[in-house]
């Protein structure tokens, strides 16, 4: 991680280089889009019956890049430094759906199984360092592919579970209907998250592209011995935006 | 307005995605009795009284007197895609019947035993002590339950205490952790202990921060316990026979040392107070509806309540002997008795205000040999 600081430093001083010709230069890059997907568990758990509902939120990506071409060859390698917020807010529909939830004094573990109504809201920025490999197809259209990591600056996922029943321990326990149950997990957010990232550019004006990313998040966004949320959730988003080259 | 474009095109991908993500329906993983067929019940119209009480592993259906049991075969509502098998039967003599079913559920996986019970109906007898000898660990094993025998062997389900409820917390994880817990240290043999119990953060969740201990005859509903506690707490039962005189019994008390409210913002200056008391109240025979902790001290229905005044806090064992005292202008109707017009509870929490849920955690109530005097005369 050192080192990839370290890269992008250097590539912010780097010569700035317009000559789009020229496959040996340093390109300086000024993007923003906006990220929309998911931070969920993945597969579905087979009990979540139903998503109805689902909101993207006005996610910004801003993303300060420097890319480096391999001289007389279609590849490329380029750094990046962005600040951006992935989240999102859902509803969703469970059955029996097998929970287990600690007091955070640890004096004690809820544990059943719900079928009901669950809403979440995420919504998490972070400082993300990404490094890709470029392949420039022709002189419109480049493909990216590599990985970023990411660290919290501001988290938030709330939620509630509602208009439902959970049994105790198992689908056979004492039944208790639950109107509504609020939970804030904000403070127990995993910091550090990396993934993989993909994505294609094509050149609309010699100083303006149009890219596509997908982010596929490899560490869930909670620490994983966190009892409250007992399966890993990731945060899958694609980030759609406008880049300008100098 | 491309931008705009491929924006809504990737909320379609997206949404496509999430979509395609459901997967295929499990099979029902539940096993319940949630009734009995109302065309049954209206068969045997005759022959029952009351509403079936359906819990989570019992059926208990009261039955007039004289009636064969032997014969009966109710019809359950079951979980769709559940079934049923009677396992077998244990024929109680005068005082009814037990059958044993299980119950399977769709899935295969899970299966639930349950105790049906046809019982006639019994009065509480003019000399029964309450002694809380008879308890049993509830089919999790983490808590007790209590229960009287008959003199027929016939167990009578006629105690009930919010042990379910704090169960759900998972917080207890023997008898002895939860707020209604037996202690061998009786007036005789064992008594019931009482304390008023911290729920932790779940229990903040449901602005339930305490959980007070608590007996009483009657019927705990579970399923109210988190949204509507107070609902959940439906005391008394039809065993009324005759006019109640005194409520006495033993009991012993200290109180927590932090006062609290709903909100768990401690009262300064306040001390938590136990509460032991009886209700006699109306009911009607044919829809039976049972007082619960928003009305049982409140309520017009109530004809008659014997309640311990400044209780105190002794540290030994204390007896009382407690009055019944009529209640809105009412008078107890030896007619209304004959066609089981009244229904009784005994109720005892550590903390008085624990229904909404103020209270000193650390509070500890314990009861023994608990009688009900009868006017005598009355008894057939």
């Amino acid at each position: 991680m050192t080192l990839v600081i370290a890269v992008s430093a250097m590539t912010m001083t780097a010569q700035d280089n317009t000559g789009k010709g020229n496959t040996t230069s340093w390109n300086i890059r000024l993007s923003a889009g906006l990220n929309l997907g998911g931070t969920a568990p993945l597969p579905l758990p087979r009990e979540i019956r139903a998503i109805e509902g689902y909101s993207p939120g006005m996610n910004l990506s801003m993303e300060c890049s420097a890319e480096r071409s391999i001289k007389e060859s279609p590849w490329g390698i380029r750094w990046g430094i962005r600040i951006e917020t992935k989240g999102m807010s859902a509803k969703a529909r469970t059955k029996n759906y097998h929970m287990e939830a600690w007091n955070t004094d640890g004096t004690g573990k809820v544990q059943g199984a719900w079928t009901g109504k669950v809403k979440t809201a995420v919504s998490n920025t972070y400082l993300t360092l990404p490094v890709v490999a470029v392949y420039n197809i022709n002189s419109r259209w480049n493909v990216s592919a590599g990985a970023y990591v990411s660290w919290l600056l501001k988290g938030k996922f709330t939620g509630a579970a509602y208009d439902g029943y959970i049994r105790d321990q198992d689908p056979t326990g004492e039944k208790a209907d639950v109107i509504c149950a609020q939970y804030d997990f904000s403070n127990s957010l995993r910091r550090f998250n990396w993934g993989l990232q993909a994505g294609g550019e094509y050149r609309v004006r010699e100083h303006i592209a149009l890219f596509a990313n997908l982010q596929w998040g490899m560490n869930g966004i909670f620490p994983s011995d966190f009892g409250c949320v007992t399966f890993e959730i990731y945060p899958i988003y694609g980030t759609l935006g406008v880049t300008r080259l100098f | 307005m491309v931008r705009k474009n491929i924006f809504n095109a990737l909320l379609l991908v997206a949404l496509a995605t999430f979509a395609s993500c459901i997967r295929e329906e499990a099979p029902n993983a539940e096993c319940d009795i949630l009734g009995i067929d109302e065309g049954w019940l209206e068969l045997n119209r005759d022959i029952i009284t009351g509403t079936p009480v359906i819990g989570n592993h019992s059926v208990d259906i009261t039955v007039k007197e004289g009636t064969d049991c032997t014969s009966l075969e109710p019809l359950f509502i079951l979980t769709p895609g559940a079934h049923i098998t009677k396992d077998s039967i244990s024929d109680n003599g005068p005082s009814g019947i037990t059958q044993y079913y299980t119950t399977y559920a769709e899935d295969g996986i899970w299966r639930k035993k349950y105790t049906v019970s046809f019982t006639i109906q019994a009065l509480i007898n003019a000399s029964q002590v309450f002694s809380f000898e008879n308890f049993e660990v509830e089919s999790s094993g983490r808590y007790n339950v209590w229960f009287e025998v008959d003199g027929y062997g016939t167990r009578r389900n006629i105690w009930a205490s919010g042990n379910a409820g704090y169960a759900f917390l998972g917080i207890g994880k023997s008898p002895m952790d939860f707020p209604t817990a037996t202690d061998h240290a009786g007036v005789k043999g064992n008594c019931i202990r009482l304390t008023t119990k911290d729920t932790g953060s779940y229990g903040n969740l449901f602005n339930m921060p305490i959980a007070a201990g608590n007996i009483f005859i009657g019927e705990f509903h579970s399923a109210s316990a988190m949204g509507k506690p107070l609902k959940a707490t439906r005391f008394g039962l039809q065993l009324v026979p005759g006019k109640p005189l005194y409520l006495k019994g033993y009991y012993k008390y200290s109180s927590g040392d932090v006062f609290t409210d709903k909100h768990k913002n401690e009262i300064p200056g306040r001390t938590d107070e136990c509460a032991i008391y009886s209700v006699l109240y109306e009911v009607d025979p044919a829809n039976f509806e049972k007082l619960d902790g928003s009305n049982i001290t409140t309520s017009e229905r109530i004809v008659m309540m014997a309640e311990i005044e400044n209780p105190g806090t002794p540290g030994a064992w204390t007896e009382f002997r407690i009055p019944f005292k009529a209640m809105n202008g009412k008078d107890f109707d030896p007619h209304r008795l004959a066609t089981k017009g009244y229904a009784i509870t005994i109720v005892a929490s550590s903390s008085k205000d624990g229904a909404s849920f103020e209270g000193a955690v650390g509070s500890t109530l314990y009861i023994d040999e608990l009688a009900i005097e009868w006017e005598t005369e009355e008894l057939k």
